[in-house]
C-alpha cells in the first residue's frame, strides 16, 4: 500500500470520521490559535494533552511509519530553530552564556532560552493537534466541509477528483518506477535523470489517457456536471461552536493563571541565571 | 419476430479527421431484445467505439443510431434520458469509479437521475447484495483489490436499473473464479429481462455464453448471426484475428476422430462429453432445490451439492455451510450426471426455469438428465 493509501486507510478507520470536519478544524484552528497567543509554558502542554487524547481516540496512535519519519524531521527542524533562537538574544539584557564560535557570536539570555522552549513546545503541540485532525479528516470529507463554507462548488470538486486520480497516478509512477529498475535505468547519474524524465513524460500522457477516458465514463453514468454527495458528513452545528469556544476560554484562562509558572532557565541553569 | 433495441445503418465514426481509414466504417447492425449478444473482435475492432455509439457518447460522422426504433437526438436531456435506460460497465474499473466509498459510488448514478433518498438506498443495498459485497459498503474504493473494484463498478451500472446493460471486457483482469461469478450474475439479469451485451475477444466465453455474436474488424462488421456458422468459417476466423473456442475445436475433433456428426454443436464440456457418451451408459440425476427466503432442509446425503445464485449464496454463508460447487455450478452437476454420479443444486427460485432449461438442453446430445424435485 502507498503512503498516501496508508494516511487515507487511517482517516476512514478513525474513530473521529463521523464527526463535523468543519467542526474539527474550527477546534483545531481554535487551539492553535490560543496556544500561540498566551505566554504560558503550561498551555503547549494542555494543547499537546488535547492532540495526544485525541489522536489516541481516532487512530491509537496509528501512524504510518512515513509520517512519523516527517514528524521526528518536523521536531528536527523546530530543535535547530529553537536552537538559533536561545542563542540570539537581546544584547540590552545580561547574557548567561556569551561566547564566539567560529564566526557566530553566541548570547543567550534568560529571555530567549525560555523563548525557545515556549516556541518548541508550541511546534510539537500544534503538530499532534494537526494531526488528530489530518487522521480523522480524509479528503472527501474535507471537500465537503469547503462546500459547505460555500467555496465555489468547482473548488471542491477539483479537490476530489485530484485526490482520486492522483492515487492512480501514484500507482502507475510506482509501477513504471519499477519497470525502469528492471530495466536498469538507475544506473548512473546519468542515467537516473534521463530514466526519471522520461517516467515525468510518460506520468503526464497518462494522465490525459486517464482523463479522456474518465470523462467517457463519466457521461455514461449520466454525470450532470457536478458530484452528488450520497452521506455529506455532518455539519458544523452550536454543538462544536460551543465546544471550542468553552476550550478557547479555559486554555486562555489557564493561559493567563500560569503564566511563569515554568521557568526553563532555572531549570537548566539553576538559580544563578 | 425478434424486436430490436438498437440498430445502426451505415454509421461511420472516426477519431480524427485524419484516419486513413475510419474506425467504424459503415456499419450497419441489429441487436435484438432479450438476446444475449456478444460484440467480438481483436483488440483495436472498434467494439467499443461501436457501444459508446449506443449511448450517445459518439455521434456519428455519418449514419444513424436507433434505440427501441427511435433515432437517437444528440440534445443533454434526450441523452440523460437514454442513459438512464442503459448502463456501460467499462473494461478498466479505475476509470469508473469515482467516489471515496463504495456506498457514495453506487449512489452516484441514481443520485444523477434524481431519485428519492430512500429508492437511492434500496438501490444500493440491492446492488450490493447482487455482486456480493455487502460487507465492503462503507469502505474507500481504493483500498480494494481489482475483483473487488470491478464489482463495485458492476454494481454502480446495476444501481440505475437498465433496461440494457452493456459490459466491456466483464471477464479481463479476474481470476477464473470471479469470472463465474460475473456470467452468473450477467444471466440472472438475463433472466430478468435485462438485455446484456458483451464486448469482449474472448471467443470461449462468447461461444458458452452468447445466441447472437457481432464480429468487427478493423471497423468492419464481418459477421452477424448465431456463433457457428461463424466459427465453423476457419479463414474467416482467422482473418479476425480470433481464435476457435475449445468446446467448437474439440467437437470438431470428435467428428474427425470418431466420426460423429459435427451438429449439434455443444457449447459446454458436459455437452461434449454427453456427445461422446456410449449408449446404455448411466446418467446421473440432478436434485434441484429453489432456494427462496431461507434455506430449505434438504439432506445431501453425502452427493456433492453446487449453488447458483446470489440468494442461495448469500444464505449458505449465512449458514456456514460450504457447498462443493461455488461456481458455475450447473456445469459441474451435469459433469457429474454424464459421469454417472447423482448431485444436489440449490439455485434461487426464479432461476429455476433458466436451470431447467440448460439441463435440458442435455436431450439434443443425446441423454436426458433427470431431474428430481
Amino acid at each position: 500500500m502507498s503512503e498516501e493509501m496508508q494516511m487515507d486507510t487511517l482517516a476512514y478507520s478513525s474513530r473521529m470520521l463521523k464527526w463535523a470536519p468543519l467542526g474539527k478544524f474550527l477546534f483545531v484552528i481554535a487551539v492553535l490559535i490560543v496556544n500561540i497567543v498566551t505566554n504560558s509554558m503550561m498551555v503547549p502542554f494542555v494543547t499537546l494533552a488535547i492532540g495526544l487524547v485525541l489522536m489516541a481516540y481516532s487512530t491509537n496512535f496509528k501512524i504510518p511509519f512515513f509520517v512519523a519519519l516527517a514528524l521526528a524531521e518536523a521536531v528536527l527542524i523546530l530543535a535547530i530553530g529553537c536552537g538559533m533562537i536561545s542563542i540570539t538574544g537581546d544584547k540590552a539584557d545580561p547574557a548567561i552564556w556569551d561566547t564566539n564560535l567560529l564566526w557566530f557570536d553566541v548570547y543567550m539570555t534568560h529571555d530567549s532560552f525560555n523563548k525557545a522552549w515556549l516556541v518548541m513546545f508550541r511546534g510539537i503541540a500544534g503538530m499532534a493537534v494537526m494531526m488528530s485532525f489530518a487522521t480523522s479528516t480524509p479528503i472527501p470529507h474535507l471537500s465537503q466541509a469547503l462546500k459547505q463554507v460555500h467555496m465555489p462548488r468547482e473548488v471542491s470538486e477539483l479537490v476530489v477528483l485530484i485526490y482520486r486520480y492522483g492515487f492512480f497516478l501514484l500507482e502507475r509512477l510506482d509501477a513504471m518506477w519499477e519497470a525502469a529498475h528492471c530495466r536498469m535505468g538507475f544506473n548512473g547519474f546519468m542515467n537516473t535523470m534521463k530514466t526519471t524524465a522520461s517516467i515525468t513524460v510518460g506520468i503526464f500522457t497518462s494522465s490525459s489517457n486517464l482523463a479522456d477516458k474518465a470523462q467517457i465514463a463519466l457521461d455514461c453514468r449520466n454525470y450532470q456536471g457536478y458530484f452528488p454527495i450520497y452521506n455529506a458528513p455532518p455539519k458544523l452545528g452550536i454543538k462544536w461552536i460551543l465546544v471550542t469556544v468553552a476550550a478557547v476560554a479555559l486554555i486562555y484562562v489557564f493561559g493567563i493563571y500560569t503564566e511563569g509558572w515554568i521557568d526553563m532557565t532555572k531549570l537548566f541553569f539553576g538559580g544563578s541565571a | 419476430m425478434k424486436e430490436c433495441i438498437f440498430e445502426t445503418e451505415n454509421l461511420v465514426y472516426s477519431y480524427s479527421t485524419k484516419q486513413a481509414k475510419p474506425s467504424l466504417d459503415n456499419v450497419s447492425v441489429e441487436i435484438h431484445k432479450g438476446v444475449r449478444t456478444a460484440i467480438l473482435g481483436a483488440n483495436g475492432a472498434g467494439k467499443s467505439t461501436l457501444f459508446y455509439h449506443f449511448n450517445g457518447i459518439f455521434k456519428p460522422v455519418s449514419g444513424t443510431v436507433k434505440y427501441m426504433g427511435k433515432p437517437l437526438e444528440y440534445t443533454r436531456e434526450a441523452l440523460t434520458e437514454l442513459r438512464n435506460d442503459i448502463s456501460v460497465v467499462v473494461q478498466n474499473p479505475d476509470e469508473q469509479i469515482f467516489s471515496a466509498t463504495v456506498e457514495e459510488d453506487i449512489a452516484f448514478g441514481p443520485m444523477n437521475m434524481g431519485m428519492e433518498r430512500d429508492e437511492i438506498e434500496r438501490r444500493i443495498q440491492e446492488s450490493l447484495f447482487k455482486v456480493g459485497m455487502e460487507e465492503y459498503r462503507e469502505r474507500p474504493t481504493i483500498q480494494l483489490s481489482y475483483g473487488q473494484r470491478k464489482r463495485v463498478a458492476l454494481a454502480g451500472a446495476l444501481a440505475i436499473s437498465p433496461k440494457v446493460l452493456i459490459l466491456d471486457e466483464p471477464t479481463a483482469g479476474l481470476d477464473p473464479q470471479m469470472s463465474q461469478e460475473v456470467i452468473e450474475l450477467v444471466e440472472q439479469l438475463c433472466e430478468a429481462g435485462t438485455t446484456v451485451i458483451i464486448s469482449t475477444h474472448d471467443v470461449d466465453l462468447a461461444y458458452a455464453w452468447a445466441e447472437e455474436i457481432h464480429v468487427l474488424i478493423h471497423g468492419d462488421l464481418v459477421y452477424s448471426g448465431e456463433p457457428e456458422p461463424f466459427f465453423d468459417d476457419h479463414e474467416k476466423v482467422a482473418m479476425t484475428g480470433l481464435v476457435m473456442p475449445h468446446t467448437f475445436s474439440v467437437n470438431s475433433s470428435v467428428q474427425r476422430i470418431c466420426g460423429r456428426e459435427v451438429a449439434p454443436y455443444p457449447r459446454t464440456n458436459s455437452q461434449i462429453l454427453c456427445k461422446m457418451l456410449p449408449e446404455g451408459s448411466r446418467i446421473g440425476k440432478i436434485r434441484l432445490v429453489p432456494v427462496e427466503d431461507s434455506l430449505p432442509d434438504v439432506p445431501a446425503e453425502g452427493l456433492p451439492t453446487g449453488i447458483y445464485g446470489a440468494i442461495t449464496r448469500r444464505l449458505f454463508r449465512a449458514a456456514g455451510r460450504e457447498p462443493d460447487y461455488h461456481f458455475n455450478a450447473i456445469e459441474y452437476c451435469l459433469m457429474d450426471a454424464v459421469g454417472g454420479k447423482d448431485s444436489v443444486l440449490f439455485c434461487d427460485a426464479p432461476m429455476k426455469d433458466r436451470v431447467l432449461e440448460v439441463i435440458g438442453r442435455m436431450e439434443a446430445f443425446g441423454k436426458k438428465v433427470e431431474v428430481v424435485m
